[in-house]
């Protein structure tokens, strides 16, 4: 029997709010507003409210996935990494740099964000790199 | 000995006697629920801003109905816990409660009508302070009618259905919830069809809103809908005799006053 | 945010323009209506749907869609003649000023009137109203930057700001609303074609040799990249081979749907790591699954730059991993050095050392202290609540001449609505989260298209019927919302749901500077399906 309340920051528009998900015995199963929150005051949108919905939702992807003949398998993250580091490898040496691009995410942190930049462009070695900003 | 003391110790004390209690954690500076399961962790006990602390024990009680767990009221959480138990939302033989009687202040902020427990309480925490009237219900029951009713449109205009009235509500705990049937109030539409939303949950809580006002101070838009549901309580105490959350034996009355009327 | 979100409850009036603030920034949209109210603040809305907002309003603008550039020029232009400009703000702190007189002068009522369809006394209150408060806030979002004169758009807001003297202080600004919780965050780290963390370019030799030497590698790259609407020609035409996409889903979010998806089949490689199998995820060859932000620690950035934790609340589901964690142990297996990080605390402080900007962060202030707003440039700095107080970054605030131009693709004949996209309350971009959250799916469970009802009654539509929306890039079957929130001639669709995907129809004609689709404008017909 465990109960608490985790603050964190809404997922969803650029607003800040602050909102706590409840957990109990290790599933998040509701959301509360946080009270003297400088930005969100104790309130959140209907968004805010609901930002626990998805986290536990049977369409998660738990697995890496590969396509097969059109299919995709499950496979383990060895698997998936070696194959992705196989042909990113050889498509740098054989088209150059510039033939790899990357999306990275409004979603995720700034930590992630900065890693995946960094890694393109220290070793990837170009700057064809963005994410939805405009979208 | 000030308040959070005091607290701390009630809480340790009947930390031997129960599985875990119910009340607020304070984490550098944010206050939310918590379920305390070890004196160790009493440092970060917290005592305000208030939560709606019997939303939790319901929450707990669904996974763990036979537990016995202790929890922190305060007047309008006590009066919450009686009406929630009235409708079997809660279990109260397993459940200890310590009283937390507000302050001046706080009861001023709340314009409440009754800043401590008495009925179920098991230990008592803090000095016991003046009821305040709600001025701004009085105030709303002065004017016409038709000047009430365009100030609440004017109020209910704001409403960016957020839900959060109800949600943070104790006293709404409806596995369906009619705001949310399409029949009643069409889904999808900010803000939401006046003024069948904000009625309908005004009615819905006639006979059991207690006045805890969380649902007012979830509201992002500052909707002041307790000063609504506080006129009802008045109408509803005058028409049955019926004040929600005094005592538990007191049966709540079945019929909404809509429906007499008719 | 050159302001904070706080600070708009100090404005005196508030000016509104291409956000639809209660429903794309609930939050901040109440806290306006609040100011609104409670201390009566002027509130003016220029937008071309009747939105809440709009209801509220002391002053509805109902423009033209794509129209910006005329109506604000033409503020300017009373503003200047009523003598309300603040000539020592334009004299000590801004350049440009004659030119732009010059030019806005061509901006008088009846031109604006005939352009963006704003009646001449309203516009002429509108500026009065702005020109005349002591503190006046601009508000805008995505309805002023995606259309091939977003930029000039921007720039006629910043116009405006500068010849009345609100930046800088409390309660004035120019605040554009980011979209998305960390689209600020994405770019502040420099997920960015031109930029490293902290906006430091990457044309610039300096920062080159900087971030080299603390990555310790060579060979960065000093040429600006592709963006993504650029990274997918370039798919198309075979020159990128291979995609790695983290967390986005361009098939919904891109302009032209159909193009996008021709594009990524064209790749070789595609990697998509995300947390649900998105559009996008489903053309890949190889899926990665990441973690929602309720399984990882970090830091978002607000739409006010204000950097906030996140915090883990449960661990991964199934085998799913944190997405840093995946871009380390991938970078680790490619050989990369300097992947190897504890926790994003640690990312953290190494974003700091190397972000000016962000030099003061560290997770333990944020823990202590809830949030800092950026710049932020040592441990002892509190942060800044609002940009350009005294001066701006780049010494004089500089005025650009803004002339008004149609948008890419107007109304004609053959396509004679104009369609303008967008969000609602209840869903989130391309719907992968919100889509999947019971309670929001419930209010909103299928894509729509808002229709004015004279329009409807011509075309023989009721509300609730299924219509056919055709442009030249595709076309899509949405159920119309007969209301008189859009004006005759406009059509609003929602972008969230992949079975009417409003991205198939909008245009992909870029802004020539920032590269932003013309998603608020492009020329459809209607149908009864
Ligand atoms: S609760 Fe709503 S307004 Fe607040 S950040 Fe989340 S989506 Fe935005
Ligand atoms: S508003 Fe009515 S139906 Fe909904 S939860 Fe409350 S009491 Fe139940
Ligand atoms: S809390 Fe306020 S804004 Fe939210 S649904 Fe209730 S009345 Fe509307």
């Amino acid at each position: 029997m465990e109960y608490r309340n985790v603050l964190t920051t809404c997922p969803y528009c650029g607003t800040g709010c602050a909102l706590y998900l409840q957990v109990l015995d290790g599933s998040v199963v509701g959301t509360l507003p946080v009270k003297g929150h400088p930005i969100s005051e104790g309130a959140l949108c209907i968004k805010g409210w609901n930002a626990h919905g998805f986290i536990h939702h049977a369409d998660r992807l738990t697995k890496p996935l590969i396509r097969e003949q059109g299919q995709f398998r499950e496979a383990g993250w060895d698997e998936a990494y070696n194959l992705i580091a196989d042909r990113f490898s050889s498509f740098k040496s054989d088209f150059g740099p510039d033939s790899l691009a990357v999306l990275s995410s409004a979603k995720c942190t700034n930590e992630e964000n900065y890693l995946l930049q960094k890694f393109t462009r220290a070793f990837l070695g170009t700057n064809n790199v963005d994410h939805c900003a405009r979208l | 000995m000030n308040r959070l003391e005091a607290l701390r110790n009630a809480v340790g004390e009947l930390l031997d006697k129960v599985e875990g209690v119910i009340a607020l954690r304070n984490k550098s500076g944010h206050v939310a629920p918590h379920l305390f399961r070890e004196r160790e962790e009493l440092n970060g006990l917290g005592l305000s801003p208030k939560y709606p602390l019997p939303a939790t024990l319901r929450l707990i009680q669904n996974e763990y109905p036979e537990a016995k767990l202790g929890i922190v009221c305060r007047g309008c959480e006590e009066r919450g816990l009686i009406e929630m138990a009235k409708r079997n939302q809660v279990e109260l033989g397993n459940v200890t409660v310590i009283g937390l009687a507000c302050t001046a202040d706080e009861a001023e902020e709340c314009r409440c009508a009754k800043p401590y427990p008495s009925v179920l309480v098991d230990a008592h925490v803090g000095e016991r302070t003046e009821p305040v009237p709600d001025r701004v219900a009085e105030e709303l029951r002065q004017k016409e009618v038709a000047e009430r009713l365009s100030f609440w449109r004017s109020q209910f205009d704001k409403c960016i259905k957020c839900y959060a009235c109800r949600n943070a509500c104790p006293q709404c705990f409806c596995p369906e919830c009619t705001l949310e049937e399409e029949l009643w109030v069409e889904r999808g539409r900010v803000p939401p069809p006046f003024p069948s939303f904000h009625l309908i949950r005004a009615m819905h809580t006639a006979g059991k809103c207690v006045g805890c006002r969380e649902c007012e101070l979830s509201c992002p838009a500052h909707i002041p809908m307790t000063a609504l549901y506080a006129l009802i309580r008045q109408e509803m105490g005058e028409m049955f005799g019926y004040e929600p959350g005094v005592d538990l034996e007191d049966q709540p009355p079945l019929v909404l006053p809509m429906e007499v009327e008719i | 945010m050159t302001n904070s979100v706080l600070d708009l409850e100090e404005a005196d009036c508030i000016l509104i323009t291409g956000s639809n603030t209660t429903e794309q920034h609930p939050i901040i949209g109440t806290r306006i209506l609040r100011a609104h109210e409670e201390r009566g603040a002027k509130l003016i809305v220029a937008d071309p749907r009747r939105i809440q907002m709009a209801i509220h309003a002391d002053l509805w603008l109902r423009q033209r869609p794509g129209s910006d550039v005329a109506w604000l020029n033409g503020m300017m232009n009373i503003i200047i003649n009523e003598s309300l400009a603040d000539e020592e703000f334009i004299a000590n702190r801004t350049e440009g000023f004659e030119e732009v007189k010059e030019a806005v002068a061509r901006y008088t009522p009846d031109v604006v009137e005939r352009i963006s369809g704003i009646p001449q006394e309203e516009l002429r209150q509108a500026a009065l109203m702005y020109g005349q408060a002591e503190r006046a806030a601009i508000v805008y979002a995505m309805g002023i930057t995606q259309h091939t004169s977003g930029v000039d758009h921007v720039k006629a807001c910043a116009n405006l700001a500068m010849i009345t003297g609100n930046l800088g202080r409390a309660g004035t600004g120019v605040n554009p609303l980011r979209g998305q919780n960390n689209v600020q965050g994405a770019c502040d780290m420099g997920a960015l074609v031109n930029v490293y963390p902290g906006y430091q370019v990457v044309t610039n030799p300096e920062f080159t040799q900087k971030f080299e030497e603390a990555w310790g590698v060579t060979g960065c790259s000093d040429k600006v990249g592709l963006t993504v609407t650029e990274m997918i020609d370039a798919a198309e035409r075979g020159e990128v081979k291979a995609m790695y996409i983290m967390g986005e889903n361009p098939v919904l979010s891109d302009p032209d749907s159909n193009h996008v998806i021709e594009a990524l089949q064209a790749l070789d490689l595609l990697v998509v790591q995300d947390i649900f199998l998105t559009e996008t995820a489903e053309l890949a060859d190889v899926v990665l699954p990441g973690c929602s932000y309720a399984e990882k620690d970090g830091t978002f950035t607000g739409t006010d730059r204000r950097v906030q934790l996140v915090r883990q609340a449960v661990p991964p589901i199934g085998d799913s991993k944190a997405d840093w964690v995946i871009i380390c142990e991938l970078a680790q297996r490619m050989g990369a050095r300097g992947f190897d990080y504890a926790s994003p605390a640690q990312i953290m402080e190494e974003i700091a050392s190397l972000t000016p900007i962000y030099a003061g962060v560290s997770y333990q202030r944020l823990e202590e202290q809830g949030f800092l707003q950026w710049p932020c440039r040592t441990a002892e700095d509190v942060g800044t609540p609002y940009l350009h107080e005294g001066q701006f970054t780049r010494g004089l605030g500089k005025m650009h001449v803004v002339e008004y131009q149609d948008p890419a693709e107007m109304p004609d004949d053959e396509y004679p609505f104009m369609l303008t996209t967008g969000r609602n309350m209840f869903h989130f971009h391309t719907g992968s989260m919100t889509r999947r959250s019971a309670k929001l799916e419930q209010e909103s469970p299928e894509g729509y298209v808002e229709v004015n009802p004279e329009d409807a009654a011509e075309l023989g539509v009721s509300d609730g019927e299924q219509v056919k929306l055709l442009s030249r890039r595709g076309e899509i079957q949405a159920k119309a919302w007969v209301t008189d929130r859009v004006p005759r001639g406009l059509v609003f669709a929602p972008f969230h749901y992949a079975e009417a995907a409003a991205n198939v129809l909008t245009n992909p004609a870029l802004d020539p500077q920032a590269k932003i689709p013309e998603y608020k404008v492009c020329a459809v017909r209607l149908e009864a399906a």
